[in-house]
């Protein structure tokens, strides 16, 4: 009898269905309405449909011709470039400073995760009002050392990059605590050895550190580009609509703004399915590039 | 028929302004603000006792109310203490989910219609915003309501109710009107050696003031290009027109008013009079401009006089602590003018009222009290607490008391007084989607990367396109 229990999956099988259901209830059957929907004539969110658009592949064709397609997909492999870069980068790093020093670890541990823990809605907010034109923090410290101009940070020419640092910035926590963790994993034995041969702290790092850590680094990067395509709410509260001249649209961002802002629910739909589309072969891709080894 | 309408809400304007210093005894503390008022003459108060008798629920029940009286509209406090009131007189609750009112606003609205989410009485624009509701037969008609409550809005001149855009019947019952207008800071105005602009102000005094303010070191136009340029959008298509066919929207080829007007802000705009960060601000922004004596002009509509007076209160939430010899500073005037548009031409009327949806009204435990709620809210008591120095629709307009009026207030009123017409906004006809081109397309345009033709075009196909 004992044994059976394990033989037999049915039991397993009963537990899984809630979830099963669930996940065709309200991912699957969404994900599939999403594609038809994005076929047909719909203005409004949860509005009927006027019939199927003509001809029946519009929208899709409309992305090719549509500037703000383009200009929000260059944005968002911008956002993955950033997000690899800065905040993977920074998170390395960091970790290996923290890794290095002996006291306070923890209380750095706690510093860097905790813009984590914010609503990136609440960090958007946060970062308005440091970049504000007008009595902004950042402006106001400039005029401390002298300056006496106004710099308005989100201009066209700067706003990617206002737009850009505070996303950076909030997530180098969340790669930092991962990769501090496998620093941890690594084997003081290794370091004692390099420290009798007589490594200096740049070689330990360089020759023991970084590719013990490669795997780890390898995770963290397909999380940051496959992230970079779902960053929305942190953008959206800065530089609502694409703000300047729609100049800042991500992907996320332009097909909210086409299905809630322009009432062209049709068309967004389309562009979230442009977004899976983008999402699937990108990672697809970084899986490839960024594939963990074993040593 | 289109004139006698302007008359009568000017008229009823004019005579409502009285009311705003009258206050209901709403059972709540609603006599601590400026516009708060004594509680009626027990008679008048008999008056409204009738209006709501036939209205009592037979046990309480919890209403869904929405309305824009949320934020920083300046009724915002006004409506919850009467909807204490209400609640406290009836026994019954209401589960408020009033917002400010935006294109967001609007969008959760129909959304909830069409989701079949909606409340069950709405207060809410009575243009083309409500065409999908009314369409889909979700509210219910004011001739239906009569049918079963006689009563219902007889306070109300009916001919000032508007008619809805889709069947011509009756559905919203209004409750305060609207203006737009031009706010001025005074003390940026004096700074710059520029008098407050009158009656007969046009466009080119006008662009020889912003020069003269701008020369002076500020910002002549307080106004957020690239999130709201809502106000300056109908006006530049108004001083392009006149009253009689300002709400004519044009055909797709013809090289309309429209046009003109958008070219109008692009003068504007390369002249330097908007502020520098207009593309980027946020309207909260370039009000705070305003407010803090950098920017000289705000054209705005008449909820922002309490934005105003409540920016100049140490404490936003308490009347109390108003610094009157700033809020002096503040002036609102006439819309400089152009062609056949006179300056004292305006933008106004009654835009918005109560609706009560079909779901209610099917609801047996809560049709009376909706009927009750709708009833008390535009109660010859309460209408004249939230019109204030706006227009309403009521047929007896009570007794003016200017005291109890702040001196932005007054100034509102004076400036009314002399209005010569009030016409609708056309972007209330031009549904949500139209505007894009135009609204959320206006940095584009003033930049000159979209010319003000292809994009007046294509919002215009838009609309013609989903008639």
């Amino acid at each position: 009898m004992g044994a059976n229990i394990y033989k037999n999956k049915k039991p397993a099988l009963i537990f899984m269905i809630p979830a099963f259901l669930f996940m065709i209830v309200y991912l699957y059957y969404p994900f599939f309405m999403n594609i038809f929907n994005s076929f047909q004539q719909i203005k409004t969110l949860g509005g009927t449909s006027k019939g199927m658009i003509d001809p029946w592949y519009w929208n899709y064709a409309e992305m090719f011709r549509d500037v703000n397609v383009g200009v929000s997909l260059k944005n968002t492999l911008i956002m993955m470039l950033v997000t690899l870069l800065g905040q993977v980068g920074m998170a390395i790093l960091l970790a290996i400073m923290v890794d290095n020093v002996k006291h306070l670890k923890g209380f750095f541990k706690t510093v860097y995760f905790f813009p984590i823990v914010v609503s990136a809605t609440a960090l958007g907010l946060l970062f308005n009002l440091i970049f504000l034109y007008d009595k902004g923090m950042l402006n106001q410290l400039l005029e401390t050392f002298g300056r006496t101009e106004l710099i308005d940070w989100k201009a066209e020419g700067i706003a990617l990059f206002t737009m850009m640092l505070p996303v950076m910035w909030q997530y180098v926590g969340f790669y930092f605590v991962i990769l501090i963790t496998g620093l941890n994993n690594i084997s003081d034995e290794l370091y004692e050895a390099a420290y009798i041969d007589g490594c200096t702290t740049i070689q330990k790092v360089r020759y023991i550190s970084l590719p013990l850590l490669r795997n780890v680094i390898c995770t963290c990067s397909v999380l940051a580009v496959t992230g970079a395509l779902k960053v929305f709410d942190l953008p959206w509260t800065m530089f609502p609509k694409g703000m300047p001249l729609k100049t800042t649209f991500l992907t996320g961002t332009y097909m909210y703004y086409q299905t809630m802002e322009a009432k062209n629910v049709d068309y967004g739909s389309a562009l979230a399915v442009l977004i899976v589309v983008l999402g699937f072969v990108l990672s697809k891709v970084v899986n490839a590039i960024f594939k963990e080894t074993d040593y | 028929m289109k004139k006698a309408l302007v008359m009568l809400l000017t008229g009823a304007m004019v005579l409502s302004l009285a009311a705003c210093g009258n206050s209901v005894d709403d059972g709540a503390d609603a006599s601590t603000t400026d516009t708060a008022v004594e509680a009626p003459a027990e008679d008048e108060a008999d008056e409204a006792a009738e209006v709501e008798a036939p209205a009592e629920p037979a046990a309480p029940v919890e209403l869904n109310v929405t309305t824009t009286f949320a934020g920083e509209d300046g009724n915002a406090a006004n409506f919850k203490a009467a909807v204490d009131a209400w609640c406290a007189e009836t026994g019954n609750t209401v589960a408020d989910t009033s917002a400010t009112s935006d294109e967001t606003f609007k969008t959760r609205v129909i959304t909830d219609f069409e989701t079949g989410s909606e409340p069950d009485v709405l207060f809410f624009f009575n243009g083309a915003d409500s065409n999908s509701f009314i369409e889909a037969g979700k509210v219910v008609s004011l001739d239906e309501i009569r049918a079963e409550y006689p009563d219902f809005a007889s306070n109300m001149n009916d001919d000032l109710i508007a008619d809805s855009l889709v069947d011509g019947k009756k559905y919203a019952i209004p409750v305060n009107g609207y203006w737009e207008a031009m706010f001025c800071n005074m003390e940026v105005l004096n700074a710059a050696g520029v008098s407050l602009p009158g009656a007969n102000y046009t466009m080119d005094d006008f662009k020889a003031d912003c020069q003269k303010i701008k020369d002076a070191g500020y910002t002549p136009i307080a106004c957020a290009l690239g999130n709201i340029p809502h106000y300056w959008w109908e006006f530049a298509i108004f001083n392009n027109q006149s009253p009689a066919n300002h709400l004519e929207i044009p055909s797709v080829e013809e090289d309309s008013a429209w046009v003109a007007g958008m070219n109008d802000i692009k003068e504007l705009y390369e002249l330097g009079y908007f502020p520098d960060n207009t593309l980027s601000a946020t309207d909260d922004e370039t009000f705070a401009m305003f407010t803090e004596g950098k920017a000289a002009f705000l054209i705005d509509g008449s909820w922002k006089v309490g934005g105003i007076v409540a920016a100049c209160q140490t404490d936003a939430e308490d009347a109390s602590t108003i610094d009157q010899a700033k809020l002096s500073n503040f002036d609102v005037t006439y819309v400089p003018g152009k062609g056949d548009r006179k300056a004292t031409d305006l933008i106004g009327g009654l835009s918005m009222g109560y609706y009560i949806t079909k779901k209610a009204w099917d609801d047996p435990d809560k049709r009376a009290a909706a009927v009750s709620f709708v009833s008390y809210m535009t109660s010859d008591e309460i209408i004249p607490v939230f019109a204030q120095h706006t227009a309403s629709a009521l047929k007896n307009a009570p007794t003016v008391d200017e005291t109890k009026f702040n001196s932005l207030q007054i100034k509102a009123m004076k400036m009314m007084s002399g209005t010569t017409s009030l016409t609708g906004a056309v972007q209330d006809l031009f549904q949500g989607d139209c505007r894009v081109t135009t609204f959320d397309g206006m940095p584009e345009i003033v930049t000159g990367k979209v010319s003000a033709e292809d994009a007046v075009a294509e919002g215009l196909q838009t609309y013609y396109d989903a008639q």
